[in-house]
């Protein structure tokens, strides 16, 4: 038997199909992705090697300044509201009998549909003149905010708009993830602390909240890498609208490199894309430090 | 519930067998509340669709007067989403099933081959995880315009394949692994070959693994909407997502025929949800759980 699992031609047939395809299509333009962020490459030319001038004109773009910001408040608000809004479904659930697997379906549902989809809904309802405002006018609303067309403030109320969309449609990952960590948790263990005394609350901050928090980072590298990855609603909602207010890196990314053909200067958007992936998700597994303790 | 347990629940007899605290009644409420926001929207618009364009701008939530189903043949031929729905259809079972055969070819090295390599495989495939298709876009588009794969839906395939992998590998590693080792031994002994062990007898007894990854990456890939917008231009090539924004025009929208067009892109997933949620959720924590 060892023989046959050692059989190295048979492992080749295993392995190379996968192997091969993952180099080809991920690896590989990885690498010519971070190459070509440092060359003068605009579609129809060959790419010249530039050094970091790319890099150095992100730094004066302004759009790229908002877009950058804009991700980063996306990461940050999906990161926490996630984790908050998740876990607070995810106690209450836990809690009850009857319907659980009904709210639990009903929350998790926007989760597998398409957020083109959905994200032209929601233009629709929050469109200045249709949708909500239609409504609010009817009830004799003066001056009905303009939603996603408003530029005010420094987090401008479309990118709240947007983060709360986001919010709304995803949010049932992050409970399910929670849930199925919490119903893990052995019975015992909870009676123990109900018998030594603790309410409701102290037991999910005592027990329930130390057990979980593996999950904790798990849910919240893939919200992170999520939100830094999302495009979809965005598109659909405002296409980075009004004056590219509501950019952000994967938008301006797609706008430069395949609107205005600046192959070069997109793949160094996408490079500082990637490595902030890499950089959240490494920060996220530190930070939240994974005790393992017996369930 | 039949009406008679309702009742006996519901009568004070029944009342010191389980009590309902304020609290349990605060946090029904609070979920139905929630829930209405979950369906509401989607209802909304399937209520929508059936409106004249008209009728959405003087009473966008009220019932329609006339129930029309001009939306929906509009969408679905002038507004291509029936072709739309054939490509997706195709490019999405293609990409599953290749990634299905492929992924646990590769798991099953992984998880059951004899190599010192293994850990170092699994590293190499789980980084897939972290990396955005944005980041390999410009590079995929300009090699795949030289192969003449640009515009085809083979183009868009080889992504989706290939992104569909790292979770496939993971889920199905795991799953691999798990298998009694009694059960490989025992069909050395009778002769088989690693092929056959694969084939015949890991595949099949997998199979729970491979439907719960298949569901995942079926509607990963049916909602995908930034590759296919940007390999695809063709009219006749696009997929489900990017042929709704065409929807939207700069300067006039038909709301109602958008209403219609969301809602056939929505109801396959609805549909398939409906049908294995159980199965979506196990394979959601099956993903998430590092192993």
């Amino acid at each position: 038997m060892d023989k046959l699992l050692r059989n190295k031609k048979a492992l080749a047939v295993f392995m190379l199909p996968a192997f091969i395809l993952f180099t080809l299509v991920l690896f590989i333009p990885i690498v010519q992705s971070v190459y070509y962020s440092f060359c003068d490459y605009k579609g129809f030319t060959a790419p010249v090697f530039i050094g970091i001038d790319n890099y150095k004109a992100l730094l004066s773009d302004k759009t790229f300044g908002i877009a950058l910001k804009n991700s980063i408040f996306f990461l940050i608000f999906s990161c926490v509201s996630q984790l908050i809004v998740g876990l607070f479904f995810a106690a209450l659930l836990t809690n009850i009998k009857v319907g659980r697997n009904a709210f639990k379906n009903i929350i998790y549902l926007p989760c597998v549909l398409s957020s083109a989809a959905l994200g032209l809904m929601w233009m629709f309802i929050f469109s200045p003149k249709l949708g909500i405002n239609q409504l609010l006018e009817k009830w004799g609303v003066e001056e009905p905010p303009l939603w996603l067309m408003d530029t005010k403030g420094h987090i401008i109320l479309p990118m709240w708009i947007i983060a709360f969309v986001a919010l709304w449609q995803y949010v049932g990952q992050s409970m399910m993830l929670y849930m199925a960590q919490i119903s893990g948790i052995s019975k015992s263990l909870m009676e123990a602390s109900y018998i030594d005394g603790c309410t409701k609350a102290k037991t999910f901050r005592y027990i329930t909240l130390p057990l979980i928090k593996p999950m904790i980072a798990t849910a919240m590298s893939l919200n992170a890498i999520g939100s830094l990855k999302f495009f979809d609603l965005i598109y659909n909602m405002t296409k980075g609208g009004p004056n590219h207010s509501t950019e952000v890196l994967a938008t301006h990314l797609y706008e430069q490199g395949f609107k205005y053909f600046k192959y070069g200067y997109a793949s160094a958007i996408g490079v500082v894309l990637l490595v902030l992936c890499l950089i959240v998700t490494l920060f996220i597994n530190k930070v939240v430090k994974t005790e393992q303790y017996e369930m | 519930m039949s009406t008679k347990s309702l009742v006996a629940e519901l009568t004070p007899a029944s009342k010191n067998k389980k009590k309902i605290t304020p609290i349990q009644v605060l946090i029904y409420v609070f979920l139905i509340l929630i829930s209405i926001t979950y369906i509401f929207p989607l209802l909304w618009v399937f209520n929508v669709s059936f409106k004249t364009n008209k009728e959405i701008f003087t009473a966008p939530f009220a019932l329609p007067k006339d129930v029309t189903f001009d939306n929906y043949s509009f969408a679905w031929t002038a507004g291509r989403l029936g072709v739309a729905t054939l490509n997706s259809f195709i490019v999405c079972v293609a990409a599953l099933v290749l990634s299905m055969i492929i992924g646990s070819m590769a798991a099953f090295g992984i998880a059951r081959m004899r190599w010192k390599g293994a850990k170092l495989a699994m590293t190499y495939f789980l980084t897939g995880m972290m990396i955005p298709v944005h980041c390999v876009l410009i590079p995929l588009f300009t090699r795949f315009a030289n192969l003449n794969l640009s515009n085809t839906l083979t183009g868009i395939i080889l992504p989706y394949l290939t992104f569909s992998l790292p979770i496939t590998i993971f889920i199905m590693t795991g799953f691999f692994k798990g298998l009694p080792n009694e059960l490989i031994e025992c069909a050395c002994m009778e002769g088989a070959n690693i092929f056959q062990i694969f084939f015949k007898i890991c595949l099949p007894l997998g199979r729970t693994g491979l439907f719960v990854t298949g569901l995942m990456t079926f509607i990963g890939n049916w909602n995908e909407l930034l590759v296919a917008m940007v390999f695809i231009s063709d009219e006749s090539k696009k997929t489900l997502p990017v042929a709704l924004s065409k929807f939207v025009g700069p300067h006039a929208t038909n709301y109602s025929q958008m209403f219609a067009a969301i809602v056939i892109a929505i109801i396959p997933t609805i549909v398939v949800y409906c049908a294995f949620s159980n199965k979506i959720v196990d394979g959601l924590t099956a993903g998430a759980v590092k192993g």
